[in-house]
């Protein structure tokens, strides 16, 4: 069915192609919802009078409802009409409808029509809000106009502005319940522009409650005006999102998938690429977050406001703060409403109030903070009590996540803090972040609130206890708070946030000690995180490398809580126990590691092994080696040892067995030996040691993450002919590694008497300590003990037998007395700690320490 | 057709999933999840007080894979994974009837 006008589906189609093109470079686009409801609104008239032409009927009147009657079509909007009649009739009006749809759905409008008379309507808005709602936005079409204005007339005087505050208790749960639905953070990456939280929907609610309470639509001048005109722009984006969508999806389309993100994204202007999705998601959360303030502080207004009895008797019930602030009803207000123009540290005074008398500000309060914004200046910013004030917020602790939410919503926060504004709706374009960062920042320390509050005591025992021990929590809270303002610069994050939140220290005059753990906290923040997963946790090198970076036990236990909060207020799935897992080990293992402080002398800093070695080495090989060091290793040698031992690793696979001595006097000799590590090896070089009448006045051994082991010995020989010895010893070892000998059978074939070994009564005592306690890696095994030829060989080979690997070995000869240090491992590379099995270790070492080679 | 499931250390995640890349593997599914074996689960004292890491937590790989490739994938695996140290992981192998391709509807190894 089709009218003889010229419009068809096809040109209705042209017509949003054309407002298509327009809109983007449209000055308005609340404009293109108006023109495009203007279109709407003549061919509605035009259909219905056409079938008021055909189907006769009495008085009726055509109206428009909802965002129709506001309006406001976007180009796939509902449309949605009434037909009102005088309740004294009851005229036919089914055909009458069908007659006037019917081509409005022809031409593929999503029109709804209901029916009602006057009465019925009213009675229905009692009822219903929705119709209530409705009405609120109802605009006269066409037809009888009295029927319209009885309504309206009717409507408002016994609806409209009747039980205002149980309209608003009404609209608030809509609020409420919808909110609800819409933080699932899947909406949160990809928000629905008319119902979620900060949408079109809720500026409507502000908007009828303003115009129930008031009487008036003109919401702007119910705001300040500068708030005004911030909430006019935030709306006029919003729009411009909804009509884009609605354009490009040829269909009704409310939500800002990342699809359609991308494609909005330039077509608002905004920069090409990723760059101009953040931006213009930045702009939605600002936006958006405008309208939800103005939404829920209408509702505020309304449904806290005291009753006209309670107003009556307020005057009794207020109460002086101090000079300048007074309290009644649990809300803050101003005595002298120029306070903060004259004297700008009084705003952090009214905060600290809100916290100690646990009270809210008053609208008007809450106006005059707006208005004093431009007044924070740099004087502001420096002033010791204005300072001292905010800490003094943080440390009580108390309410601290809603003022600082406060502050934000008001500006405050990035007027006091201006690094703060720089990241406010930043957003990270990911799925993981989901809150832009400065929300994320403010959920972070509302985190360590939270915990420190005991909420999380059950899953996480270990972080509670840490943070009720902590004593500087303000600290630590504002540096949860500022963790991430160095985003939104190219450089890395953590760097430029050290920068910022040094400066922010020195602007407030915290003292030296928190600023720098401020600024380590800040630098290191993504730290622990990264070795934890990234990492080898059972590597003693990776614990003694990430204390080194650490420090000290107090800025680790900082640094595990705000790693927790950081990752807690990524998202909801960011945090899991098994992270949790890893970081606690990370963290237990680090603080046995300080607690015992072990003695391995002073370990390289991160990067300064790869500043000494390049001088000698190419660089490739340089950062293949940086993490493969033990730390043990890196103390005990020069940087220009440590290169040529690293030549003599990178030659291993032409020459399997480098071994290097220089001898002093005749006597003695110092040699290094490397080789590929392999199960038993320094039991093998003991007794090729031993083969060649050597005795091993001190050695150091060392095991190479990469398998290589690093071996160096003093030795001293007792019948001359050292050379000699070296060399044949050199021979020795090569047969055995490879192989084609073993130290046993070439023990018998050198059958020289003073070889065989006699039973022997020890004049030193031998003592054997097995130590579980002070590594978490290896298990130490201590001998001391009366010095003979062989006797490292003896013990050797008993740990080799029992199944022990040695990773690390030191070896010192007092006079006659042995002292030698095991750090080994079993075949698992765990640590021996059955109480069998070190029994048996030790029975086995002794026997062999006392009865020598049989 | 066949699966090929790997728990692994979660530090090695990178190394394999780098080493799997470079054979030409395009996709895989990474789960994090929590286990024991003969690697048991300890207890740490901090403070006096205990704290038991009772699950020891690994990383999960799984891959659909050609027939032909099984051999090289899993000795990959094995390589990029292995410490050598006890709690290194586990592959597991099984067939797998049928792969469909969801967007397009393609079946079998046009669908890996």
């Amino acid at each position: 069915m089709q009218f003889e006008s010229d419009l068809t589906r096809d040109g209705l189609r042209e017509i949003k192609n054309r407002m298509a093109q327009a809109a983007p470079t449209h000055f308005s686009p609340k404009e293109l919802l108006r023109q495009y409801s203007d279109t709407i609104d003549s061919i509605v008239r035009k259909s219905f009078q056409k079938a008021q032409s055909i189907v006769t009927s009495p008085s009726v009147c055509l109206v428009a409802v909802g965002g129709y009657g506001r309006s406001e079509l976007a180009p796939y909007s509902d449309v949605d009409l009434l037909l009102l009649y005088s309740s004294s009739q009851k005229p036919d009006l089914p055909l009458l409808i069908e007659k006037t749809l019917y081509p409005l759905w022809d031409l593929g409008l999503d029109v709804s029509c209901s029916s009602r008379s006057i009465s019925e309507c009213l009675q229905m808005a009692q009822s219903d809000p929705y119709v209530k709602t409705g009405l609120i936005d109802s605009r006269y079409l066409d037809g009888q106009y009295e029927i319209f204005r009885t309504l309206y007339d009717l409507f408002s005087r016994k609806i409209l502005h009747q039980k205002v505050r149980e309209f608003a208790d009404t609209l608030m749960k809509d609020f409420v319940l919808r909110h609800q639905k819409y933080e699932d953070p899947a909406y949160v990456l990809e928000p629905d522009i008319k119902e979620g939280r900060g949408g079109l929907r809720d500026f409507q609610i502000g908007r009828w409650v303003i115009r129930s309470k008031y009487k008036t639509d003109r919401w702007d001048s119910i705001l300040f005006p500068d708030q005004s005109r911030i909430l006019d722009r935030s709306l006029q984006f919003l729009w411009a999102v909804r009509n884009e969508l609605h354009l490009l999806s040829g269909r009704r389309q409310d939500q800002l998938t990342f699809e359609l993100q991308e494609k909005i994204a330039p077509i608002l202007r905004f920069s090409p690429g990723t760059r101009g999705i953040e931006e213009m998601m930045r702009q939605y959360h600002l936006s958006s977050q405008r309208v939800y303030n103005f939404a829920s502080n209408m509702l505020e207004r309304v449904l806290f406001e005291p009753s006209s009895v309670r107003k009556a008797s307020s005057a009794f019930k207020r109460k002086k703060l101090d000079s300048s602030f007074g309290i009644a009803h649990g809300e803050i207000f101003l005595l002298d409403p120029v306070t903060f123009k004259r004297d700008p540290p009084q705003l952090m005074t009214l905060f600290r109030h809100c916290q100690t008398s646990h009270a809210k500000m008053s609208f008007q309060t809450e106006e005059a903070v707006l208005e004093a914004l431009p007044f924070i200046d740099d004087r502001f910013r420096t002033s010791g009590p204005v300072n001292q004030s905010f800490l003094s917020i943080l440390k009580k602790g108390e309410g601290v996540e809603s003022l600082l939410k406060k502050m934000h919503e008001l500006g405050f926060l990035s007027h006091y803090l201006p690094e703060f504004s720089e990241v406010e709706g930043r957003v990270h374009y990911d799925l993981y972040h989901v809150h832009p960062v400065d929300v994320h920042s403010i959920l972070a320390v509302e985190e360590l609130i939270k915990l420190k509050a005991g909420l999380y005591h059950k899953e996480l025992p270990l972080l509670t206890s840490l943070i009720q021990e902590t004593e500087q929590t303000e600290i630590l809270l504002l540096t949860a708070l500022l963790h991430d303002i160095g985003k939104g610069v190219e450089e890395d994050h953590s760097r430029v946030g050290e920068r910022l939140v040094s400066q922010i220290g020195d602007r407030m005059g915290l003292p030296d000690q928190d600023k720098q753990l401020m600024a380590f906290l800040v630098r290191h923040h993504l730290f622990m995180l990264e070795i934890a997963l990234r990492r080898d946790l059972h590597e003693e090198g990776t614990i003694l490398r990430f204390a080194n970076e650490i420090e000290n036990l107090g800025n680790l236990k900082m640094l595990y809580l705000l790693t927790f909060a950081d990752i807690k207020a990524v998202g909801p799935e960011a945090w899991t126990p098994w992270k949790n897992f890893l970081l606690m080990e990370l963290f237990l293992k680090t603080t046995h590691f300080f607690e015992r402080a072990e003695g391995t002398g002073a370990l390289p800093k991160k990067g300064e092994v790869v500043e000494h070695l390049i001088q000698w080495l190419p660089p490739e090989v340089v950062s293949e080696y940086e993490e493969i060091l033990p730390p043990r290793y890196l103390s005990s040698y020069s940087w220009k040892e440590i290169a040529h031992h690293i030549e003599m690793a990178c030659r291993l696979e032409r020459e399997p067995l480098r071994v290097e001595w220089s001898i002093e006097g005749n006597a003695r000799a110092e040699m290094t030996v490397c080789t590929k590590d392999r199960y038993g090896l320094f039991s093998k070089i003991t007794g090729a040691m031993f083969l060649n009448r050597l005795n091993i006045l001190e050695a150091k051994i060392h095991t190479w993450a990469n398998g290589v082991a690093l071996d160096m010995f003093k030795v001293a020989d007792t019948t001359g002919g050292m050379e000699r010895r070296l060399q044949q010893f050199k021979a020795d070892l090569a047969s055995v590694l490879n192989g084609t000998a073993t130290i046993r059978d070439l023990l018998l074939k050198r059958e020289e008497p003073s070889m065989i070994q006699k039973k022997i009564i020890p004049r030193v005592s031998t003592d054997i300590r097995v130590n579980n306690q002070d590594s978490d890696f290896f298990s130490i095994i201590e001998i001391t003990g009366e010095d003979r030829l062989g006797i490292l060989y003896d013990i050797t080979q008993a740990l080799t037998d029992h199944g022990c690997d040695i990773h690390f070995a030191r070896i010192s000869t007092l006079g006659n007395r042995i002292v030698d240090v095991f750090y080994i491992q079993d075949k698992w590379g765990e640590k021996v700690e059955e109480e069998d099995g070190i029994d048996l270790l030790k029975q086995t070492l002794l026997n062999r320490v006392t009865v020598g080679t049989s | 057709m066949k699966k090929i499931e790997a728990i692994i250390k979660p530090f090695k995640l990178d190394e394999v999933k780098h080493a799997l890349t470079k054979i030409g593997i395009q996709g895989m599914t990474v789960l994090e999840v929590k286990g024991f074996g003969r690697q048991r689960g300890h207890t740490e004292v901090y403070r006096g007080a205990e704290y038991t890491i009772d699950f020891v937590p690994k990383a999960k790989i799984e891959l659909i894979v050609v027939d032909e490739l099984v051999p090289q994938v899993i000795e990959t695996i094995e390589r990029a994974a292995k410490t050598g140290k006890i709690g290194d992981g586990k592959i597991f192998l099984s067939s797998v009837d049928e792969v469909i391709r969801i967007r397009t509807g393609e079946r079998g190894r046009d669908a890996i």
